[in-house]
């Protein structure tokens, strides 16, 4: 080898074991950087990829469509019955907190984001919406979809902000399950591609009285996610000899996310010491 | 070579700006082109050591700085596991690893076997993917691979490969333009030599 060639190697070496030492502040830093620049781009690219997405969509799907928007036209009309009834029952529940003298709990609000950008990443359940430090949007906050939770805002730059999804293996969630007292810990399973992948629930006591179709919510606990959102549906219990585990189906469709909200001050996160479900 | 090697570095920016562009197959385990680690291993091929080595290190760290995700810490109580990701630049190296992978078949493709190198390109970057999986599975604490992730990796390989004579037709006419010699033999007699 010629020494030149050795000399740069050195250096180069050095460089990129000093690059591997740089603090997360420093690497947010060149994050913001790279973002700022990139940005513009990575708006107009998003005009692309939707277009390419919307025609292989409309080849697949263009037989179904119509039977699609039948089945969504009724499930609309359904939803606005139980919309009605909801609005009842919320309007009954604060008056009934307010009798009780029960501590008002922060109201969700929201603010709605398009997602400009899906599959930013190679092996991160990631997508990139259109609201960034300019609205508000902050790191770490929680994203909503309409059924439930999506993931959190894992960085926020001027105008974008990238969010990572529940289906990534590095997005766990403390939840509970409905109508039993089994608490868990819920994240996505690596390597699933296609169809919604499903996520596994860890941590569940041996004979965990829990059952397929049963719902997933959010506990609050832990200091990541607000209480008493939904997450998925059980879709397999497994039994295992310490600890039972199950796999639950997202409530979101997250192939196909459009808008999305992000859950602005949700002062709610790490007050909640350990509610019943 | 400095104007040629100033000139392949602006090329991978473009590439960092066409990539925006690029979507996913999701028909495909959401397979697409590598754009990005296409034009390094393309262009690693016709340049020295050093200039892989340059080209290596601004590639990792802007590829870095649009991938890299930092680990949240919740309460430990609550969440005994931290799922652990690599650490930001891990993919200088992985791309200087690919650039040798290339440099090895630069005699053959300086005698202008170029085939030899596109099919170089698909391997390169199947290793690549490869281990850059293996790595963040083995930093989560297992070594899961299964059959969609070998799916993902192939049919990414193979679509960003057949885009492989097309960057290497842009470098050649770099080069020419450039007066940058990257043949040297097995042409015909008569013709210029780049």
């Amino acid at each position: 080898m010629k020494p030149l060639t050795l000399f740069a190697l050195l250096i180069f070496l050095s460089a990129g074991t000093w690059v591997l030492t740089w603090s997360p502040m420093t690497v947010r830093k060149v994050q913001e950087t790279y973002y700022k620049a990139i940005g513009p781009f990575l708006q107009s690219g998003s005009k692309i990829e939707k277009f390419s997405r919307d025609f292989v969509r409309e080849v697949e799907h263009s037989e179904n469509l119509q039977r699609k928007l039948e089945a969504i036209q009724a499930d609309y009309g359904e939803l606005k019955i139980i919309e009605g009834r909801f609005r009842e029952l919320e309007r009954e529940n604060v008056q009934l907190n307010q009798a009780l003298g029960f501590q008002k709990r922060t109201t969700f609000d929201v603010k709605a984001a398009k997602v400009i950008k899906r599959q930013p990443s190679t092996w991160w359940d990631t997508l990139t919406i259109n609201q960034g430090e300019k609205s508000d949007v902050g790191t770490q906050l929680t994203v909503l979809a309409e059924g439930g939770l999506v993931g959190r805002v894992d960085q926020a730059f001027e105008d974008i902000s990238n969010i990572i999804l529940v289906t990534d293996e590095s997005c766990q969630v403390s939840v509970y399950v409905e109508g039993s007292p089994e608490k868990g810990i819920l994240s996505g399973e690596p390597g699933e591609y296609g169809t919604t992948p499903l996520l596994r629930l860890r941590y569940l006591s041996r004979n965990a009285a829990i059952q397929k179709g049963m719902k997933v919510f959010t506990t609050g606990r832990g200091g990541i996610f607000p209480p008493d959102i939904q997450v998925g549906t059980i879709t397999e219990v497994i039994p295992g000899s310490y600890e039972s585990e199950a796999m639950v189906k997202p409530s979101v469709d997250l192939q196909n996310l459009s808008v999305v909200f992000v859950l602005a001050g949700d002062d709610t996160v790490e007050q909640v010491e350990d509610p019943e479900p | 070579m400095i104007r040629y090697l100033l000139t392949v570095l602006a090329l991978l920016l473009v590439a960092f700006i066409l990539r925006q562009f690029v979507p996913v197959l999701p028909q495909f385990y959401d397979a697409r082109l590598f754009l990005v680690p296409l034009v390094f291993i393309c262009a690693s091929v016709t340049l020295d050591v050093l200039g892989m080595l340059l080209l290596s290190f601004v590639c990792g760290l802007l590829w870095d700085a649009q991938h890299t995700i930092l680990p949240v810490v919740g309460d430990v109580e609550v969440y005994p596991e931290v799922s652990e990701t690599l650490k930001f630049g891990y993919s200088i190296f992985l791309f200087a690893i690919a650039g040798f992978i290339m440099q090895g078949v630069q005699p053959v493709f300086r005698e202008g076997k170029w085939q030899v190198s596109v099919l170089v390109t698909g391997v390169a970057l199947f290793f690549y993917l490869f281990v850059e999986w293996m790595l963040l599975s083995f930093v989560r604490g297992h070594l899961v691979f299964t059959t969609d992730t070998l799916k993902f990796i192939f049919y990414s390989s193979v679509l960003t490969m057949l885009f492989s004579p097309l960057v290497f037709l842009i470098l050649f006419k770099l080069a020419k333009l450039y007066q940058y010699r990257i043949r040297y033999e097995g042409l015909r007699k008569g013709r210029q030599i780049y």
